[in-house]
């Protein structure tokens, strides 16, 4: 009898404290995600939220697009896919995706394989590596540019050797090769600190394993490191993805408002920027962002359906540590 | 254990060093070498540029300054405008990163240690800001903004900036808090520590290293931002430095000796800043690719 | 990532953010007035001359503060529209952006007739000008400057090449392009950069091709229709066939640097260049020493054969200025009045070394050049506006972007009047 009282005592504190807990368990939670979703939804979400309102309409951008445009449904986005200009731009972003995948990550691995060896300066080394990353758009796009120039310092250097030179930033041959490699240039720092930091979270014991099995140093890094590297190659290369598809800056600043697509490097974005705000076609320029994160979304969570969701769960959440530890026991096997 | 595994240890993923050359290999050296003259070749261009006369660099694109000539760089140095700009890009900088940092590991942190329905929807709609850059959204956030009086105000590129810098730092924190082990949040609940004294007392200090990483790398961005102020600000006395060597470079477009030394010392400020910082970028990103 | 999420949230914060406008007045209590004055000189004389024109002003108006904001040319046409979207913070005075883009302005309420309130000497002076300002009897702008389009040339180059007369007709352009090439020299410099400085060349060329009843049936938003159009993209494609302009014309910006295209013409590096009336001035900048060209000459567009065009007549541009409804009237009226003024309109031609909008003031023009434009001004009848600026931005932007990729061979002549009407149906 008492004891069964002091049960039932001890229940209806503990659901209290229960409830308790909950409540103050959502007041934390407000408390500590409140500002920035306020943040997030107020200047991120909310303006999105307007260019797609925007995009209904075709408004000059004088006045408001209710008053002073006219509704005109989904026309823009009509345009917008059977404008051959446009489909140009997508090419030319899916082309600027792989190729900076292609050109970047054999680069960044090699690099960080060697930053990765112990020798003298390499403190020195990582920080210079990364000096083009630290530069902004503006500083790399004005440097470059005048070395490019038809008269500038790589066609009188290529001179003095007794090469010809080119229209690099011109010529409607070149000019996508020459953005390529302006792009890894830029970004090669990024992917390379990456790189290092996935190399360094691979176990050292692996490594040792294999070299008692006398396994040469590229078999260690084809057997160990390139397998166990994946998870930060796929990050890397979502990364990259998503910067290649809205790349603005660096075209707009070397190719200027206008010639980018004759050539041949317009990207969506500057697409958007000079068929809405330079032409004044703000409704139109509106539509045009709306298919740009429509575009960046799809890839995206293609890649994370097929690609990605080896490593994270979701949305890039939880640890990847069933397939991790799967393939460290089948590389320890296969060594 | 022998001294041999030990010594070992020491070099990783496998290089074997030979004990008689404690420099490593010269092919290492040589590629390194290769590689810094690439990427700095270009940085160097300008700086040196700074140093030349104009009648020099037309001349020889490709030459050194003959003499060297350190008035381009003094008169930027003397101008009002470069330290006026100087200050701009410091304060958005700073307010950008602190903003960026406190809120992105207060919401982490919920993402990453409560157990909660919406825990998910949240990071997802994080992550879907990564699709949207800024661009896109210019003339409605610019609308925005002067609807609250902050059109031509440097917190005009601030709040922006805080809020499309979040979904990078999130998805950067969160594996990193994630890797924080349970035991400690069980043993400081033990020790009588609420969640939010866990989070205070041991989160922050040992979310250090995510920190700096996200921190730099938003300091950066900022200091490079182009387009928003672009948009935001008209008035000179407000320019960041971007702004300020557009700006400088279409109105002394003549003057290219001075457009390379103003355009060196604005990129100066952030070379220095990353090279102090630099070690601690690796180990912060170590914890969020290895999640 | 569920979309229907972030699209539910974003919807409830669009409701929460309708945030009321907060806008600040102009007119203090105490009677002082501040105007906000935007213009896009950021460099050297012109930027000069309003800071003092301002200054001048606010003395003999002791009530009235001037803020100034020069804004970057390229720049300037985004923030004006962007800072009209909100008349509270909207500029009080501004310069214009003309044609089609003043004519949506007007519809939009962001800019205010000033018939009325235009001085009697402004009203007399500014006769030949103001019309570019007119829309429907009303006037919206007060002129300053009249900006009509020609070729510069460098006169020593074309004698050293054995030109001895400045061309007229298309056809003897060729035989100087020809003349030029074979001495060595440059024939023609081109800002392809920027886009407009190459559209430049269809502009004129339509110009002479097309009659007047063409160009205004073009302006009233009907597209471009008659068979000229197409004619004179034909003659552009002949021209480039012969190479004219200089190399790497397509990354060439039209006046940034001793590399660009005015910059090679002031350095004699190029023969010449298609450009409007403030050529002298920016010459004048580029040049190594600062001083104005010596031996800078001006003729106007050749005419073509068969051509319906009246081959005196000139293209150009009126820079006027106008009042956004949200300013003190009255105030923004002086202001723009006392820019007429005669003396005033002398230090811009100055400052500028152009044409003031103020036939009064014009007796300042020295510039030899210059005053060789004056004669064939005097010859033409009322001065076309570029034909970007008369379309408004779309179907310019489109213009101007078919012209560079015909001119790189990534285009058909054809495809520029396609490119313009389906610019003209998408606005």
């Amino acid at each position: 009898m008492n004891a069964s009282k002091e049960t039932g005592a001890r229940m209806k504190k503990k659901s209290k404290t229960v409830v308790k807990d909950k409540w103050r368990k959502g007041l934390e939670i407000s408390v500590l995600s409140v500002p920035a979703l306020i943040m997030f939804l107020g200047f991120v979400v909310f303006p999105i939220v307007m260019a797609a309102y925007y995009g209904f309409f075709k408004w000059k951008g004088f006045g408001s697009p209710t008053t002073n445009g006219t509704f005109i449904g989904i026309q823009n986005y009509i345009t917008i896919f059977s404008d051959a200009e446009f489909r140009s731009a997508v090419l030319h972003n899916f082309i600027i995706v792989i190729g900076s995948l292609v050109l970047q990550a054999p680069i960044a691995i090699l690099f960080a394989l060697l930053l990765n060896q112990k020798m003298k300066g390499r403190a020195i080394i990582r920080t210079l590596i990364f000096v083009p990353y630290v530069v902004s758009e503006v500083i790399v796009g004005t440097g470059w540019s005048l070395m490019l120039q038809s008269e500038g310092a790589i066609n009188a250097v290529l001179k003095r050797i007794g090469l010809q030179g080119a229209d690099w930033i011109s010529d409607p041959k070149i000019a996508m090769w020459t953005l390529l490699i302006l792009i890894t240039w830029k970004y090669i720092g990024f992917a390379v600190i990456l790189m290092l930091a996935g190399m360094q979270s691979i176990p050292e014991e692996l490594y040792e394993a294999a070299r008692v099995d006398g396994a040469g140093f590229w078999q260690l890094q084809k057997s160990i490191t390139l397998p166990l590297l994946g998870p930060t190659l796929r990050i890397w290369a979502f990364l990259s993805i998503i910067g290649s598809l809205q790349l603005f800056d660096l075209v707009y600043i070397i190719w200027g408002q206008y010639i980018s697509s004759t050539a041949g490097t317009s990207t969506m974005a500057t697409y958007m920027v000079r068929e809405g705000r330079v032409s004044s076609n703000y409704g139109y320029g509106s539509a045009v962002a709306v298919v740009i994160f429509v575009i960046s979304l799809v890839v995206a969570l293609t890649y994370q359906k097929f690609i990605l969701n080896r490593d994270l769960d979701g949305a890039l959440t939880e640890k990847p540590s069933k397939s991790k530890n799967k393939s460290v026991s089948a590389v320890a096997e296969e060594v | 254990m022998s001294s041999a595994v030990s010594y070992g240890r020491k070099d990783k993923n496998g290089y074997r060093k030979s004990p008689k050359n404690p420099w490593g290999n010269p092919v290492v050296y040589f590629i390194s070498l290769l590689l810094i003259a690439i990427c700095i070749g270009p940085v160097v261009y300008i700086i040196l540029g700074g140093f030349r006369s104009n009648a020099q660099i037309t001349n020889d694109p490709a030459g050194m300054p003959n003499p060297w000539l350190n008035k381009n760089y003094l008169a930027v140095l003397s101008s009002n405008t470069f330290w006026v700009e100087l200050v701009n890009s410091v304060i958005v900088g700073l307010l950008t990163t602190i903003g960026v940092v406190v809120l992105s590991l207060m919401v982490s942190f919920v993402i990453a240690r409560y157990d909660f329905k919406y825990s998910k929807v949240m990071y997802s709609l994080f992550a879907a800001g990564l699709m949207f850059p800024m661009t896109v959204a210019i003339t409605p956030l610019y609308l925005l903004l002067r609807n609250l009086g902050l059109a031509n105000t440097l917190a005009g590129v601030i709040l922006p900036q805080i809020a499309f810098g979040l979904p990078q730092t999130i998805i950067i924190l969160v594996p990193f808090l994630k890797t924080i082990p349970q035991e400690l949040e069980e043993a400081a609940a033990l020790d009588g520590c609420s969640r939010l004294g866990f989070f205070v007392r041991m989160v922050i200090p040992l979310s250090m290293p995510g920190v700096a990483t996200t921190g730099i790398l938003q300091f950066i961005g900022s200091w490079n931002s182009y387009m928003l102020p672009l948009f935001m600000l008209s008035d000179p006395s407000k320019y960041t430095l971007p702004l300020g060597v557009q700006m400088f470079s279409s109105q002394h477009s003549v003057d290219t000796a001075s457009v390379l030394a103003f355009t060196s010392m604005s990129m100066i400020p952030a070379l220095i800043f990353f090279t102090i910082f630099q070690k601690r970028i690796v180990g912060g990103l170590t914890g969020a690719v290895k999640g | 990532m569920r979309f229907k999420v972030i699209a539910a949230a974003a919807i409830s914060v669009a409701t929460l953010m309708s945030v009321a406008a907060c806008g600040g007045s102009n007119t203090a209590s105490d009677g002082k007035v501040e105007l906000e004055f935007w213009h896009n000189a950021t460099t050297g004389d012109g930027k000069a001359y309003w800071e003092n024109l301002a200054a001048a002003f606010e003395k003999k108006h002791q009530n009235v503060t001037i803020k100034i904001q020069a804004i970057q040319n390229e720049d300037y046409q985004g923030k004006l529209q962007t800072a009209l979207q909100d008349p509270n913070s909207a500029p009080d005075v501004y310069m214009s952006l003309g044609g089609q883009k003043t004519k949506d302005m007007i519809e939009a309420g962001q800019t205010i007739d000033i018939t009325s309130d235009i001085s009697a000497d402004a009203k007399k002076n500014m006769a030949s000008t103001l019309g570019a300002a007119t829309f429907d009897d009303k006037v919206y702008g007060m002129p300053v400057s009249m900006e009509p389009g020609g070729i510069w040339y460098s006169e020593d180059l074309f004698k050293k090449a054995g030109i001895t007369e400045p061309p007229k007709t298309m056809e003897e352009l060729n035989q100087a392009v020809t003349k030029l090439k074979a001495a060595n020299i440059t024939p023609v410099a081109l800002g392809g950069k920027d886009a407009w400085p190459a559209a430049h060349w269809y502009y004129w060329l339509s110009f002479r091709e097309c009659s007047a009843k063409d160009f205004s049936e073009a302006s009233s938003g009907k597209g471009l229709k008659a068979d000229c159009w197409n004619k004179a993209a034909d003659q552009l494609e002949a021209f480039n066939k012969t190479n004219p302009f200089n190399n790497g014309y397509l990354t060439t910006s039209a006046q940034q640097g001793a590399g660009s295209s005015a910059g090679l013409l002031a350095n004699h590096k190029a023969a010449m260049e298609l450009m409007g009336a403030w050529e002298p001035g920016v010459l004048k900048d580029l040049s190594p020493d600062g001083k104005a060209m010596s031996d800078l000459g001006y003729f106007p567009f050749p005419s073509v054969d068969g051509g319906q065009g009246d081959p005196n007549a000139l293209m150009g541009s009126v820079t006027y200025y106008s009042v956004s409804p949200s300013a003190p009237k009255k105030e923004a009226m002086e202001f723009l009045n006392y820019m007429a003024e005669t003396k005033n309109q002398e230090g811009y031609a100055k400052a500028w070394n152009t044409f003031p909008a103020n036939d009064a003031a014009r007796g300042v023009v020295t510039d030899p050049a210059l005053k060789t434009v004056l004669e064939y001004v005097k010859k033409s009848p009322d001065m076309q506006l570029w034909l970007d600026t008369q379309l408004g931005s779309n179907a310019g932007t489109a213009l101007n972007t078919s012209v560079v990729n015909m001119l790189a061979g990534k285009g058909a002549a054809k495809d520029i009047v396609t490119a313009a009407n389906d610019a003209i149906a998408k606005g």
